[in-house]
């Protein structure tokens, strides 16, 4: 209808920028999106308007890419929710009328720091309880508590007992197992990327054959298979592992 | 997910300044390791991972909420939420994209939660919305007042067409991928965007010409207006 060049009327109808952005989106119906597209052509101000939103879009994503610094309030306050979250986690375990407090909605900020300060003296009384169990049991393992069924601390075990008790625990722990300090982790994480297998799936610190070390798994030739490493050195802030022994074991599927 | 996505999420950072060969922390575990850890039940492991990403997600959170109350309080829940279902993270996605997306869905329940409530008062605080761009000394202040432009700006259109913008132009999710997440159809995102943009555009032309330098000083808006105003 158009196609022979715009009357002096419809060139005063200049389209409005929805319509440019639907055309730009394909959103127009056929005849319409033509005559929209014959338009912008012939119109410098539509035109531009057009080339305007896409730019805009340009602008947008340029924008999307940049971070913004979180306020510090807000970050200090994640911190102690995710702290909270995690002392809730651990204290689970021995605790069981926090399973009721983990339950509560928390929507505001004042009653999720009540909550949270709450979780702290019950964390610690917990904590006490683990602790005072240990110092009951002399030279016990975490064989000694039955309800442990991964170790925290560090157990008591000779090498013999390694590869049994890697097993079990990463039988317990749904096949990793990941205990220890960020040190003592990051040393682990060291000595496997060293390794030809450097996936971990085991770092339990332990005493084993009356000296402090750390139980490294690395995966093996499948999921279940399970190369374990015995070796001191990672207990100590930036130590370097040296091992002393190493076994296989073979998870059963669960 | 397309490749856009992975740009989500700064660059994992390369080892600290001091003591390279020292003792090594957190920082030197990347995020599937994190995860990992903290699934395995390591206290602080998901304390440093949220850490590590939190500036992309608060500003993910706050461009979609417009509100710093309401972006912390989404942030909040969606940080509880991925802490307690770390577990459910599949290994061979990347682990800011598990989480962004958590986050998106936090927003978008707040925004639902609040077309139920109200129709969405948006109230001008201009104290807070200069906080929002972030603490003065992080970034230069032409960074600082193109943050706030557009902060101001999204916050003046609705919010259907202020989530569509914002997951499929800042954010570089697809229109398949951002209908899914927002449950309706991909016409109805295209619609949205379309007519956030064209909202958008006169409240930003300042901000585009300012970028565009000095090759087209002032000239848009003028030309427009006398063009009708004379013929
Ligand atoms: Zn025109």
């Amino acid at each position: 209808m158009t196609d022979s060049g715009l009357p002096t009327s419809e060139h005063l109808e200049h389209l409005d920028p929805d319509t440019i952005a639907d055309l730009i989106e394909n959103l127009l119906p056929a005849p319409e999106a033509h005559r929209a597209r014959e338009h912008v052509k012939a119109c410098p101000d539509c035109q531009q308007t057009f080339d305007a939103l896409l730019q805009l879009s340009a602008d947008l994503a340029d924008e999307g890419r940049t971070d913004i610094p979180m306020p510090t309030d807000v970050a200090e306050h994640l911190d102690a929710v995710i702290v909270s979250e995690s002392m809730l986690r651990s204290s689970t375990i021995g605790v069981h009328s926090l399973a009721q407090i983990r339950e509560e909605p928390r929507r505001h900020l004042p009653k999720l720091l009540g909550a949270a300060a709450a979780v702290v003296v019950v964390a610690a009384i917990g904590v006490g309880v683990v602790f005072a169990t240990k110092d009951n049991a002399p030279g016990g393992t975490a064989d000694t508590n039955p309800t442990t069924v991964v170790p925290t601390g560090a157990p008591t075990l000779s090498t013999s007992d390694v590869g049994p008790d890697a097993q079990r625990w990463l039988e317990n722990s749904g096949g990793t197992l990941l205990n220890g300090s960020a040190d003592e982790l990051a040393c682990a994480k060291n000595f496997a990327s060293g390794r030809p297998n450097p996936q971990l799936r085991l770092v339990q610190p332990a005493k084993v054959d009356d000296q402090r070390a750390t139980v490294i798994g690395l995966q093996g030739a499948s999921t279940q298979d399970i190369q374990v490493f015995v070796v001191t050195g990672c207990s100590e802030s930036g130590g370097v592992a040296d091992p002393f022994y190493d076994t296989t074991v073979t998870l059963r599927n669960r | 997910m397309t490749p856009e996505i992975s740009r989500i999420g700064p660059p994992e950072p390369v080892g600290q300044p001091a003591a390279p060969a020292g003792p090594v922390s957190y920082d030197q575990l990347d995020d599937h390791e994190l995860l990992r850890l903290h699934v395995a039940g390591n206290p602080d492991a998901f304390g440093y991972l949220v850490r590590r990403h939190r500036d992309r997600m608060w500003a993910v959170a706050i461009r979609t909420l417009g509100e710093p109350e309401e972006a912390a309080d989404a942030l909040q829940e969606a940080f509880i939420s991925a802490f307690r279902r770390a577990d459910s993270f599949r290994g061979d996605a990347k682990v800011t994209t598990w989480l962004h997306r958590i986050v998106v869905n936090a927003c978008l329940d707040r925004i639902r939660r609040r077309q139920v409530r109200a129709a969405d008062p948006l109230p001008e605080d201009e104290d807070r919305a200069t906080e929002l761009a972030g603490p003065a000394e992080d970034d230069p202040a032409e960074v600082r007042e193109r943050r706030l432009d557009v902060l101001n700006a999204l916050k003046q259109i609705n919010s259907d067409q202020r989530s569509a913008l914002v997951l499929v132009d800042m954010e570089g999710y697809s229109i398949e991928e951002a209908a899914a997440i927002l449950g309706c159809a991909p016409g109805t995102v295209k619609s949205r965007c379309a007519r956030g943009r064209a909202r958008l555009l006169p409240l930003l032309r300042h901000w585009q010409t300012t970028r565009a330098g000095a090759e087209a000083p002032d000239v848009p808006a003028k030309t427009a207006a006398e063009a009708v105003g004379t013929e």
